[in-house]
């Protein structure tokens, strides 16, 4: 099942998490893949648990130097990108009467601002037919106390997804977003500021009413797919 | 990916060889609205990917070229969802030869235009006993048959978000189907069944095609942002996947393959 057999594609925020298991499927079905994260170490080892057909290049999406110097590697390495998986994002828990600017800036810079120059970058490399995927979030639509910088960043791109496709739809490029809901990655426990206690029951939790259980990386790369 | 858009333009043969995966090997399906346009999409594509499908339609002529069409791996029988007794025969077919179920997709549907001023109680039942009732029994009565891990897929359609000129029963009883997904999905909490909605737009069935006409046809593409109807084998697709374990983390969910008809 080589659905992406000869595809060029550049997955951001890719050294962990849905990133990672997106960047492996995305292998399998036969492309090649450029991950790009700002964790020199944690990218090398995810590159190496990928083994072939994978590139890494350290950078934060949200420093317009390391944008372009990633989308200069890829056009130097491939010419070309078929698909794009904006997916780099970040969270911090920050209830109303306590959250920083500093914590907002950092949030919106992440998920939004980088998010945005991401794709409006890869915009001369990617073909005509392409395909972008914007990684939102559940909270898009549901109120996430002591996240709602991250809740309300991620309304944002959800938003993109909409003017995009208006935008790209006479190069026939098409624009998603997948909203995953609670995923068991490291991020949940390392980057969010969430103690070990709380990062388990937000793991185990049952969001609003239904979820089955906490997702694996895996299924959720499958929609990516 | 953009693989997507060259199929597209593949005739539907080729397309099948394209696609030979196995996702659902083994897995028995029931697709009611099975004889023609997505559901028979759906059907062809569920038997390439290894499954054993029932079809179930109104029209027995069109039920024969289908399962003609289909192959070994596929049954048909008639009936229709608005008949509790077709239902009942329909899962005594399924479990005398396969036992048990793994797979619905509830698709019959039927819908018609008649404007607010003109809507009469019987057109409402007709459009409500199909597209609500019939969805609600089909997988109720599918339900002894159907073990851990199962997959339920209703069809909804653009028009139960966006609303459709004249078409007040067919769009309220679509949005009555996307919220069926809702409860189901508590209702079915511990069962391991997921229950998920598909919801196509602009979609080019024979019966559309007729419907619509060349012109008409052209219109209706024109308005969704990929600017083109939908080949019923790209529906099929999607149904393919909320099918298989590639959606294992999705119940209660919503499915827009509409070109971006109701999504802007």
């Amino acid at each position: 099942m080589k659905k992406l057999k000869g595809k060029i594609a550049v997955i951001t925020g890719g050294s962990s998490g849905i990133g990672l298991a997106t960047a492996k499927r995305f292998v399998e079905e036969g492309a090649q893949v450029v991950i790009t994260g700002r964790r020199e170490k944690e990218l090398k080892e995810a590159a190496a648990s990928i083994r072939d057909s994978v590139t890494a290049v350290a950078g934060d999406v949200s420093r317009m130097d390391d944008l372009d110097r990633l989308y200069a590697l890829v056009k130097e390495k491939h010419g070309h990108i078929d698909i794009l998986f904006a997916n780099a994002g970040a969270g911090t828990v920050a209830p109303l009467a306590a959250a920083t600017e500093a914590h907002f800036d950092q949030t919106f810079d992440v998920n939004v601002k980088g998010l945005f120059f991401s794709v409006q970058k890869a915009l001369p490399l990617l073909k005509d037919g392409g395909s972008i995927i914007l990684t939102s979030s559940v909270s898009n639509v549901l109120g996430l106390p002591a996240f709602s910088a991250y809740a309300a960043s991620k309304a944002a791109v959800r938003s993109f997804a909409r003017a995009w496709t208006l935008e790209l739809k006479d190069r026939n490029i098409r624009v998603n977003s997948v909203s995953p809901g609670p995923i068991d990655t490291p991020a949940l426990a390392t980057t969010t500021g969430l103690t070990p206690e709380q990062a388990e029951q937000a793991a185990h939790q049952k969001p609003r009413h239904t979820a089955l259980r906490t997702c694996s990386t895996d299924s959720c790369s499958n929609c990516a797919l | 990916m953009n693989e997507d858009t060259q199929i597209h333009a593949t005739p539907f043969p080729a397309l099948r060889k394209k696609h030979a995966m196995n996702r659902l090997n083994g897995r028995t399906a029931v697709i009611t609205g099975g004889a023609t346009g997505i559901g028979l999409a759906a059907a062809k594509r569920f038997v390439e990917e290894g499954a054993f499908v029932f079809i179930f339609g109104r029209r027995q002529e069109a039920l024969d070229a289908a399962v003609g069409d289909l192959g070994p791996h596929a049954r048909a029988v008639q009936g229709s969802v608005s008949d509790e007794a077709d239902l009942d025969r329909l899962y005594r077919a399924v479990k005398a030869e396969r036992g048990t179920l793994d797979i619905v997709f509830a698709n019959a549907g039927t819908g018609s235009p008649l404007p607010l001023g003109q809507i009469t109680a019987g057109h409402i039942d007709e459009t409500f006993g199909t597209n609500v009732k019939g969805t609600i029994f089909t997988v109720q009565k599918a339900l002894p048959l159907m073990g851990n891990g199962g997959s339920i897929i209703l069809t909804g359609s653009s028009a139960g978000t966006t609303g459709a000129a004249g078409f007040t029963a067919y769009s309220a009883s679509k949005a009555a189907v996307r919220n069926l997904a809702r409860t189901w999905a508590e209702d079915l909490k511990g069962t391991g069944i997921r229950v998920n909605v598909l919801s196509p737009g602009a979609t080019a069935t024979e019966l559309a095609k007729e419907a619509l006409g060349e012109e008409g046809q052209k219109a209706y593409g024109a308005m969704t942002p990929l600017q083109r109807m939908a080949d019923p084998a790209e529906i099929g697709a999607v149904a393919a996947f909320l099918a298989s374990s590639d959606s294992s983390f999705m119940t209660a969910s919503e499915v827009a393959v509409d070109g971006g008809l109701a999504q802007l």
